[in-house]
């Protein structure tokens, strides 16, 4: 065995220690929690010089995964973390790696793939990858994340098939544990193998191939490739696993099974719930039931003959899964149930989704479960049906609703029409739109927004991208909006704001619709470096809404990750300062300047240190928009939580700013430069 | 190794401990030190794991720590539900948050607050134990340390770390702060209140909570919609969850309106975040 040392990790500082001891070569990364601080700790040892590898973080999990896809096909060795959905954005590319053969490792600290939106575990989006050709390796502690992560890249090279290390978002990403690495980091590499095998690279000049081709009938024959590639990986696993073992002490094989070998009940659940389940199993085999777990190591390839071994003189399997297939049996339990009807016994196959949206499965989770299979089908009567739900809850039917507020009348919030000048005191008494919230003291988005909204009359419409702002406003079962509200997802408000005021215009034109209404977008800078597709395309159809930027430097809701519209130098948890790296490498976007190619008719920026420029800018964005045209306008926002600055500086930060370095004076006069000049020349 | 003896042990051979805290009041960083002493110093195993979501400063939060003797298998994630050992940082969570759901007999609770520990029994309506008190936020400011040095200083103390260790280790996480954390740290120790309770039949056991609230499936409107009228959140009036609030004095008021330019909290004048950014 070799040399190991006791450390401290989470299930993502795990992850990136293994990245670091493997030495990849390149990493592409966009953040999502909870998998996000995988490429944050890569980055600090990239910082500090400890490691050598390319780190690009990219405008979407997309970008993310294609850059690795470069980095792959130029022979790299290449790796990236997602979650949830930004595993569904990167889908178009990842079953296109298993079809280009290329060996990448993908870390997944899973995560429910849902709206309405809830950022905790569920195995939706593991379950979305089972049929991309990736190698699939389950870790259910922080322990088998470090150790899966290097066997996978072993696999993945052996048999020229991406992997996928899954583990649980939260209870494993998050949890600390006492754990066991290796010490010296070439160790690693010499299981890995200090070079990839030999595969077609890009770069090769002198003898050149043609990759991603365009492929008619024989796309068929690249599938038999796949499947053959997994049965190669199905083989070859358990040699993997014994070498490690001899390294590690740390043996790992298709299935972890623990209990009675002759169980006559078993529970299969996947990940950190099987670890809970053990503490059930020692207590029922105490009680002298005969019961075991089984929980997968390996997904894909689906090890359907060592199952088969492990279950088939098993009376009653529960197949608990994090995740449900609406309208079916869950997707384990069919897997399980098709590798049974092999067996001449006729086992019976329970199905139960548990867990969805973080919810803690714990010992005695587990032992109601293995009771319910026992039982069955002597058990209550909404647990006798084949799929259910454990922890979901009905809600009180009697229960009935009291109005608190009642709808703001368009005359309510009508104070600026017609008016050249508006008295501060008259907007003060204006009706919030927009009610308690939970955004830290000093937020500068509120401020910003309030402001603003003093000047729109009428009615209002919001749309807003995921981030603080939806965040600490909507916590189920509570609103703050006054005013309908639609969140729907990551970077896509405008683009739904577009199908929205589409049929808006149609209600209008067809007499069915009396008010006005005025939309408005909401978004962070992070919105529009993913969304910046959709802001160009609704600014291209000059789409009659107004989008907000709140620009706070930084992806301020899932931990201060890099957004480009960040300061040159500017630090953030994925861009460290150290010896290596200073912060961000590039100077700011300047997003209205992006927009400007598009002609929309009304760019502005502005902030909460000059509120009746804030204000005059609202009052022309309504008319603006009234008009039929699209208005962007950006907000310079505080972010005390994240620039670490005293709440009450907040907008005193933004008035009277703390001085700039050179580097940025010097680019910021730059562009004034140009604008001075676009101005002083109107052909321009 | 140092001799150390767990002061609980479950069924399975844990020492649960709970943090309750605020956003931002530092309870994450105090575990993590914690647990890093637990390991490094004393050689004992367990896990630390947070209630995470997405808190904002503000906005109350969990984090538990379990120990246990190397060698007993680590399974459970997730926070306690079974705290033997409870530490609330600040008072209006033991008036908010069903703090005593899962509290196992015997228990140790350590609060921050002004009042007596009689007082917070029946507050906190605890079975069985040892409650200690401190005005943690005053020692916090006296010392210009941060609200979780006090609190980890009591923790530390009744888990029976061995002091030097603990201070050795803060010294080594925050070196600029050092002074004014060890100064929280000894002040924290010695101005705690102590006082143990006995069983009493109107302070029964309480099992932990199981999630669930009036709105399920059954009753949630399609796509899980909310009805704005009944389910809007209307500012309250309420403790400040964070420091200091500004008084509004109406006879001085000039009617400007000034002060509500920068408030990022509609109808501040009856709930307030305090950010100050208004005076």
């Amino acid at each position: 065995m070799l040399d190991q040392q006791t450390i401290i990790s989470s299930g993502n500082e795990a992850a990136a220690h293994a990245i670091i001891d493997i030495g990849y070569d390149g990493e592409g990364y966009y953040p999502i929690t909870p998998s996000s601080e995988v490429g944050e700790y890569v980055n600090r040892a990239y910082a500090q010089g400890e490691i050598d590898l390319s780190f690009v973080v990219g405008t979407s999990e997309l970008a993310a995964i294609s850059t690795v896809a470069g980095m792959a096909i130029a022979g790299g060795r290449a790796v990236d973390v997602t979650s949830s959905q930004g595993l569904l954005l990167k889908a178009e590319e990842l079953p296109a790696l298993a079809g280009l053969g290329l060996p990448v490792v993908l870390n997944l600290a899973t995560r429910d793939v849902n709206a309405p939106l809830n950022i905790k575990n569920g195995h939706s989006d593991l379950a979305a990858t089972l049929g991309w050709g990736w190698v699939t390796l389950c870790a259910p502690t922080v322990q088998a994340v470090y150790d899966l992560n290097i066997i996978a890249l072993k696999i993945a090279e052996a048999v020229n098939l991406p992997a996928l290390v899954a583990y649980d978002g939260f209870h494993t990403s998050h949890a600390n544990r006492r754990i066991k690495v290796f010490t010296d980091r070439r160790a690693v590499r010499e299981f890995i193998g200090p070079e990839p095998p030999r595969r077609l690279s890009l770069l090769d000049v002198k003898h050149p191939h043609t990759f991603g081709p365009y492929m008619n009938d024989d796309l068929i024959n690249t599938k038999v490739l796949i499947d053959q590639k997994m049965e190669k990986a199905l083989k070859l696993l358990p040699r993997i696993f014994e070498e490690y073992a001899q390294l590690s002490g740390r043996r790992y094989q298709f299935l972890e099974v623990y209990g009675a070998p002759d169980a006559q009940v078993a529970l299969f659940i996947l990940n950190s719930a099987a670890e809970a389940s053990k503490v059930a199993v020692d207590r029922l085999r105490q009680e002298g039931r005969s019961v075991k777990l089984v929980s997968p190591t390996v997904l894909r390839p689906w090890p359907a003959d060592t199952i088969l071994q492990t279950l088939f003189s098993v009376d009653r399997i529960l197949v608990a899964e994090r995740v449900s297939q609406y309208g079916a049996n869950n997707y384990l339990a069919n897997e399980v149930g098709a590798v049974l009807q092999r067996s001449a016994d006729h086992n019976l196959i329970l199905s139960r989704t548990y867990g969805i949206g973080g919810l803690n499965f714990y010992p005695e989770d587990a032992e109601y479960l293995f009771r319910l299979a026992l039982n069955f089908p002597n058990v209550p009567d909404h647990e006798k049906r084949w799929k259910g739900y454990y922890q979901a809850w009905a809600g009180d039917r009697d229960a009935r609703p009291v109005a608190k507020t009642a709808p703001i009348s368009s005359a309510e919030v009508t104070r600026n029409a017609g008016k050249d000048r508006v008295d501060l005191r008259e907007l003060a008494d204006m009706p919030h739109r927009i009610e308690k919230h939970s955004a830290c003291p000093g937020c500068g988005l509120f401020s910003n927004l309030e402001m603003f909204l003093r000047g729109i009359d009428g009615q209002v419409v919001f749309f807003f991208n995921t981030g603080c702002g939806m965040l600490v406003t909507t916590g189920f079962p509570s609103t703050s909006f006054r005013v309908p509200y639609f969140h729907n997802l990551f970077h896509n408000a405008t683009s739904t704001a577009t199908g929205a005021i589409e049929m808006y215009q149609r209600l209008r034109r067809q007499g069915k619709m009396d008010d006005e209404i005025t939309f408005i977008v909401v978004t962070g800078d992070g919105g529009d470096d993913i969304g910046m597709d959709q802001v160009i395309g609704a600014a291209l159809r000059n789409d009659p809404m107004i989008v907000l930027e709140y620009d706070n430097k930084g992806y301020m809701n899932t931990g201060g990750q890099l957004c480009y519209t960040g300061l040159l130098g500017q630090r953030f948890t994925n861009a460290n300062v150290g010896p290596k790296q200073k912060g961000k490498l590039q100077h700011h976007k300047d997003i209205v300047e992006i927009l400007r190619g598009t002609h929309a008719p009304y760019l502005f920026q502005a902030a909460e240190s000059n509120f009746r420029d804030l204000l005059m800018k609202a009052r022309k964005a309504q008319k603006m928009v009234r008009e039929g045209d699209f208005v962007f306008g950006r907000f310079f926002s505080p972010c005390p939580l994240n620039w670490g600055s005293d709440p009450r500086m907040g907008f005193r930060i933004v008035d009277k700013f703390a001085p700039v370095t050179e580097a940025i004076q010097q680019e910021v006069d730059r562009r004034w430069r140009r604008l001075v000049e676009m101005d002083a020349n109107p052909a321009l | 190794m140092l001799e150390y003896r767990l002061p609980y042990q479950d069924g399975l051979g844990f020492t649960n401990i709970l943090l309750t805290a605020l956003g931002g009041d530092g309870a994450n960083m105090a575990a993590k030190l914690l647990f890093k002493i637990a390991v490094e110093a004393l050689n004992l195993d367990g896990g630390y794991d947070a209630k995470y979501g997405s808190e904002k400063t503000g906005t109350p939060t969990d984090v538990s720590i379990r120990l246990c003797l190397y060698g007993t298998p680590v399974r459970e994630s997730g926070p306690t539900r079974r705290p033997h050992m409870l530490s609330v940082f600040r008072e209006t969570l033991v008036l908010t948050q069903n703090l005593v759901a899962g509290l196992q007999a015997d228990a140790t609770v350590m609060v921050n607050t002004t009042k007596g520990p009689s007082e917070i029994r029946e507050l906190l309506r605890l079975p069985s134990g040892k409650i200690l008190t401190l005005d943690a936020t005053r020692i916090a400011t006296e010392t210009q340390s941060r609200l979780n040095m006090p609190m980890l200083a009591v923790l530390a103390h009744q888990l029976g770390f061995p002091g030097e260790i603990v201070k050795e280790a803060i010294g080594k996480q925050w070196p600029r702060a050092k002074e004014a954390n060890l100064a929280a740290f000894e002040m924290a120790v010695g101005r705690a209140r102590s006082e143990r309770f006995e069983p009493h039949p109107e302070y029964p056991l309480v099992e932990p909570a199981r999630v669930s609230s009036p709105v399920g499936y059954a009753n949630m409107l399609n796509g899980g919609a909310i009805d704005a009228f009944s389910n809007i959140s209307i500012p309250e009036r309420g403790a400040p969850p964070l420091g200091r609030v500004p008084v509004f004095a109406a006879e001085h008021c000039s009617h400007c309106g000034l002060c509500l330019v920068p408030c990022p909290d509609p109808g501040a004048i009856v709930y307030c975040k305090g950010c100050m950014q208004c005076v």
